[in-house]
């Protein structure tokens, strides 16, 4: 990689580009999006959990005030089955298609649409169809179903869902009681919950011809998951979404809604919009499913880690096999020469559950570090040493060395920012002066970092303007402020010049939003588009006619403020907009790729960081609120500080709202979610924000990331946050509660 | 949500003869609750009669001295931060703060926030089969349902609702006096008598009939403005229900406690009043050991389900703690 000109965008706090246009309105979103001739569709949902549909009476809707069709499986067009690329393993989601036959698997499923004039008319006329069903076996009690569990082998096609090392067995057998830890942890159905909602406008320019407006974070998954399902070309389906409202996994995938817009609006030939609604947003683009999981922890008389056996049991939908891969990080998260790790899924008349903001790794590291503290204090150890004692200096999960790894300054960093030498060992022995009691508790935090082949198209045209496309979403994390920063320090022009454009299938491909990936794997793509632009411009001011620099070497030109110049020659610096210009080019285009080099295959690639949390719980009202926190995290280069707080506040908060009070629930009895509301379903408000909130980077850069070294941070903040919470109320009161999220009620009277 | 008449009268009257004439019309006042529930298909009026212009939002002293009025469609924040209320009344205008948002309180009115239905999730939403406050004989979905939000006092087989008012905790430890205008002119309901248990007719809420309007809320002239409070312990710290609440009200005199009202809020299907727990207070010293027993005695048949057990300790806790402060 050449040398950037103007090495000081990069790593500094920038106000986000598109903050302007998201605060006014500007913005456009899915659900914004306006063309002619537009109809609205409503879901006609399933209120029964297991069985079969045996009519849809539509017969009065048919009749209502601007109705003009209703789409069950009566009249559905015969969608092609997704291949399995897009269904099995990999891809989680509905790989079932809507309206194909009258199974009915879990409340809200959708066995309709109404397609009408205005919303408000679909949702009315939505609301006078009766289906009559005939119902069938009910399955919604995960422990009730547990001796039907299976044991499947990988979540998400390629993580390990069953593993073992050593002898754990034997070592549990034969350690002494008073070095063990054994215990059950649980935790919630939780729902993303994104401030947008799912919002989809289809377009048939006709019959093999469709446009989506979509919030997606996978336009390129979408587009193919459409090409398949309507046995379109793939490059007859435009997938755009310029912005997401935030999907913190949800969106993106196969789910039935946006299909059921593309089959609704091919049905009455005209543009439909379909939007979710909050209601909707529990049971129709996934969720979080609960966990059980049962850990065993035993240390030697030194403190180490001798055997570690976590076994989580968690569920699925009855129509896709996703599971929550708990245990994935405790096979690696310390050295442990004995482990065994165990997934058991049962399939429950539940909606399909899906990633949601670091999967597998907020509830199994809840667990995990719940299971150390309680191991610290069996051992009586402070909780830090406990883990300084057992540090993994390899991956030995996959015995790799890490690529990069600074725990231990995180620990060490945030123990002094957070006055954790001071910590009375003793629980229940602090009180503020308002008598509530007052408690300190740590966790680790872990995710791990990944880079995915990604491709972006840069067009410099003579006005000086900069253009860079790339298939990427912006899910308000800052992808167009990252980007731009990254063109304006390979182009050295000013970021105002640079416009970046993503969320279009029109754009070179780039990966789904997620995974903490995006910055890893978009920002090399536009750095080798930036290179490869940067050699063509200058081969325009070296070579050729009317070439401004000739004679001048190569290496001896620099571009930097939106100028190319040399030092070595009295030759007046030149606006790049007039190198094409003098050289009659209307515009330069330039494209670049990126993907993982050998690097993945050699190194173990995770970020880390440190959590430090206060809380004061109220004693007789069993009320916790979080005083304090202090987060230092290793996350390998920051691009932009401003962005990378903002992300870490926000996880955290994320994080603080899993310990205390989110949780979706649903009815045993009839399946279905009694709180499907932001009334019931309870989210942090901004007084539940901690008042004094410190968050630190390492920012160092991985040495084996491609390009700058930045490892990602989307999701890391949500994970460790919960235990360092349990943890907290734990040396507070007492009391250990194992079952999140840790409501008043489980602490009354402490 | 169906089609609808939308009427604006201009004074009471009419608004009575559009009720009257109109059984299935609905009275819109700051719309918070009756709107989600229209929307959930709870309520599906034909016709909707706005109250806003009935000129009913004064907040005014009595003419008895020292007592004060409300309009029925005074807004609940005008109401919390009005200087007569602040003074006299703090405990109301804790409650109405501990309750909803900023944005809702702006737009709730005192007359719909009495009239405010419970949260009980298999009230709210239609696709729940049983619930006989929506639908009488259809069964209680909460009995062997999610009841972690459920009363523990005053229930009945038929229905385990809370009232989830905040304000009306308040109004009924200062004993507000309810008027009403109906068909038979003027009449004034007692607070205590305002909100029903659930019994055999969990569909009722309320003693007010369906063509009767709420026009204000009388509170007494206050004996003590120092010693009384609101408590109200919730799932966050902000924007959610209570899940368990006390309104205190004491007069306190050379040590001694003069009088006490204590209305406790989440534990029934009305503010839950005892006088015989009140009256364990009558002239004594403040002291744990006694609160302790009056609190006891409120709850005194307290009886909770799978999820809601913790509500009759919380309550406990509650009430000794809110009197320990209220006194001190
Ligand atoms: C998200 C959310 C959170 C909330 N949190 C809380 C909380 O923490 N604590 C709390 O106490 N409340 C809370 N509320 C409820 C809120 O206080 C009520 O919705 C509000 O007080 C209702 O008043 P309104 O004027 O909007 O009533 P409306 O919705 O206009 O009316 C409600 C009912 O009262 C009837 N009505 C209105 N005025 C009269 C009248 N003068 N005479 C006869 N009938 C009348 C209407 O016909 C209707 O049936 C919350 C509400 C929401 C939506």
């Amino acid at each position: 990689m050449a040398m950037p000109d103007n090495p000081t965008v990069i790593g500094t706090p920038r106000q986000r580009v598109d903050g302007k246009a998201k605060v006014t309105g500007a913005a456009i979103y899915a659900a914004d999006v306006k063309t002619d001739g537009i109809a609205n569709a409503y879901l006609i949902q399933s209120t029964l959990a297991s069985g079969r549909v045996i009519e849809i009476d539509q017969s009065q809707a048919e009749k209502m005030p601007g109705v003009f069709a209703i789409l069950t499986q009566r009249n559905a067009p015969k969608l092609q089955p997704l291949p399995e690329e897009l269904s099995a393993n990999g891809l989680p989601g509905e790989s079932r298609l809507p309206f194909q036959d009258d199974r009915v698997y879990y409340q809200g499923q959708h066995l309709g649409v109404v397609i009408a004039e205005t919303f408000e008319q679909a949702r009315d006329a939505a609301a006078s169809v009766r289906v009559r069903y005939q119902p069938g076996e009910l399955r919604t009690d995960l422990e009730g179903f547990a001796q039907q569990a299976i044991e499947p082998r990988l979540a998400l096609g390629r993580i390990k869902l069953q593993d073992k090392r050593g002898d754990v067995d034997w070592v549990w057998a034969n350690m002494p009681q008073d070095r063990l830890v054994d215990a059950v942890y649980s935790t919630p159905i939780e729902n993303h919950n994104p401030i947008e909602p799912g919002a989809a406008l289809a377009i048939w320019e006709d019959q093999d011809h469709l446009t989506l407006h979509v919030s997606t974070r996978g336009v390129d998954l979408t587009q193919r998951v459409l090409a398949a399902a309507f046995g379109l070309l793939i490059q007859n389906v435009r997938v755009i979404c310029p912005f997401i409202g935030g999907h913190f996994g949800s969106k993106g995938f196969s789910w039935s809604y946006f299909i059921v817009a593309a089959a609704a609006a091919r049905l009455i030939n005209r543009p439909v919009r379909l939007v979710l609604t909050r209601s909707q947003m529990f049971d129709s683009m996934g969720q979080r499913a609960r966990t059980v999981q049962s850990f065993g922890l035993a240390a030697d008389e030194t403190g180490k880690l001798a055997a570690l056996k976590h076994s989580t049991l968690t569920h699925s939908s009855m129509v896709y096999q996703y599971t929550e891969p708990a245990g994935a990080l405790t096979r690696l998260l310390y050295a442990c020469p004995n482990i065994q790790i165990n997934h058991r899924l049962v399939q429950l008349n539940y909606t399909t559950p899906c990633p949601m903001r670091a999967p597998g790794e907020a509830p199994g590291i809840f667990a995990l570090e719940s299971a150390m503290d309680e191991l610290a204090i069996k051992l009586n150890l402070d909780p830090l040493e406990l883990r300084l004692r057992n540090h993994a200096d390899k991956d030995d999960s996959e015995q790799k060395p890490w690529s990069s790894k600074h725990l231990k300054e995180c620990y060490d960093h945030g123990a002094s920012k957070f006055g954790w030498s001071s910590r009375n060992p003793h629980p229940a022995s602090a009180r503020d002066k308002d008598g509530r009691l007052v408690g300190w508790g740590m966790a680790t935090a872990i995710y791990p970092a990944r880079q995915e082949p990604a491709a972006a198209r840069i067009t410099l045209a003579n006005d000086g303007s900069v253009v860079v496309q790339s298939a990427t979403h912006e899910a308000g994390t800052g992808t167009y402020t990252a980007m731009t920063q990254f063109v304006s320090e390979n182009l050295g022009v000013p970021m105002e010049q640079v416009r970046f454009e993503l969320g279009d299938t029109q754009f070179p491909h780039a990966p789904v939003n997620g995974g903490s990936f995006l910055t890893a794997s978009v920002a090399p793509a536009v750095t080798a588009a930036c290179n490869n632009l940067r050699d063509k411009l200058i081969s325009l001011a070296l070579d050729g006619p009317a070439a401004p620099f000739t004679g001048v070497a190569r290496g001896d030109l620099v571009l930097a403020d939106g100028r190319i110049s040399t030092q070595k020659k009295s030759l007046p610096p030149m606006a790049l907009a007039d190198v094409l210009s003098k050289t009659n080019n209307q515009q330069l285009v330039a494209e670049g790729e990126a993907g993982p080099g050998d690097a993945y295959q050699k190194f173990a690639f995770y970020s880390f960081g440190a959590v430090f949390v206060e809380v004061r719980v109220d004693p007789d009202f069993g009320e916790v609120r979080v005083a304090r926190v202090v987060g230092v995290y290793d996350v390998g280069k920051i691009i932009n500080p401003m962005l990378a707080r903002s992300q870490l506040l926000g996880g955290i908060t994320f994080g603080i709202g899993m310990a205390l009070m989110e949780g979706t629930i649903p009815d045993i009895p009839t399946g279905r979610i009694v709180n499907s509301n932001l009334s019931e379903y309870h989210v942090p408000v901004s007084t539940d924000v901690p008042p004094e909130f410190t968050i630190e980077f390492l920012d160092i850069p991985d040495p084996n990331m491609a390009d700058s070294g930045a490892r990602g941070l989307g999701e890391i903040g949500i994970v460790g946050t919960p235990a360092a919470v349990a943890n907290a109320i734990y040396h507070a009161t007492g009391k250990r509660i194992r079952d999140l999220p840790i409501t008043p009620d489980k602490l009354v009277g402490v | 949500m169906n089609a609808f008449a939308y009427v604006r009268p201009k004074d009471l009257d009419s608004a009575l003869s559009l009720i009257r004439s109109t059984p299935k019309a609905r009275f819109l006042a700051g719309g918070t609750n009756l709107l989600d529930l229209w929307k959930m298909g709870v309520e599906q009026p034909d016709t909707l009669i706005d109250i806003n212009r009935l000129g009913l939002s004064q907040i005014a002293e009595l003419p008895d001295g020292g007592g004060l009025s409300i309009g029925a469609l005074a807004r609940n924040s005008d109401v919390a931060t009005h200087s007569l209320v602040t003074e006299r009344y703090p405990v109301l205008s804790q409650a109405l703060l501990a309750g909803a948002s900023p944005q809702l309180r702006n737009a709730a009115t005192v007359g719909g926030n009495l009239m405010q239905r419970t949260r009980c999730y298999y009230f709210y939403d239609p696709n729940f089969p049983c619930c006989n406050k929506r639908d009488p004989g259809s069964g209680c979905g909460a009995l062997n349902g999610f009841n972690r939000i459920h009363a523990i006092l005053g229930q009945s087989d038929q229905c385990i609702a809370t009232n989830p008012s905040d304000m009306c905790v308040a109004l009924a430890a200062l004993e507000a006096k309810i008027h009403i205008t109906g068909p038979s002119g003027e009449r004034v309901i007692a607070i205590a008598d305002f909100h029903r248990l659930p019994g055999e007719q969990p569909e009722l809420d309320t003693t007010l009939r369906p063509d009767e309007l709420i026009t204000a809320v009388d509170l007494p002239a206050p004996a003590d403005t120092k010693h009384n409070l609101y408590l109200k312990i919730r799932d966050r710290s902000s924007f959610a229900f209570a899940l368990v609440s006390a309104a205190i009200v004491l007069g306190i005199g050379e040590g001694q406690i003069t009088s006490a009202r204590i209305a406790l809020g989440g534990v029934a299907h009305k503010p839950w009043r005892v006088p015989e727990a009140e009256a364990m207070l009558q002239g004594v010293k403040p002291d744990r050991a006694t609160f302790e027993k009056v609190a006891d005695r409120l709850l005194q048949g307290a009886h909770a389900y799978r999820y809601n057990q913790y509500k009759i300790p919380l309550a406990r806790n509650v009430v000794v703690r809110g009197l320990l402060a209220a006194s001190a």
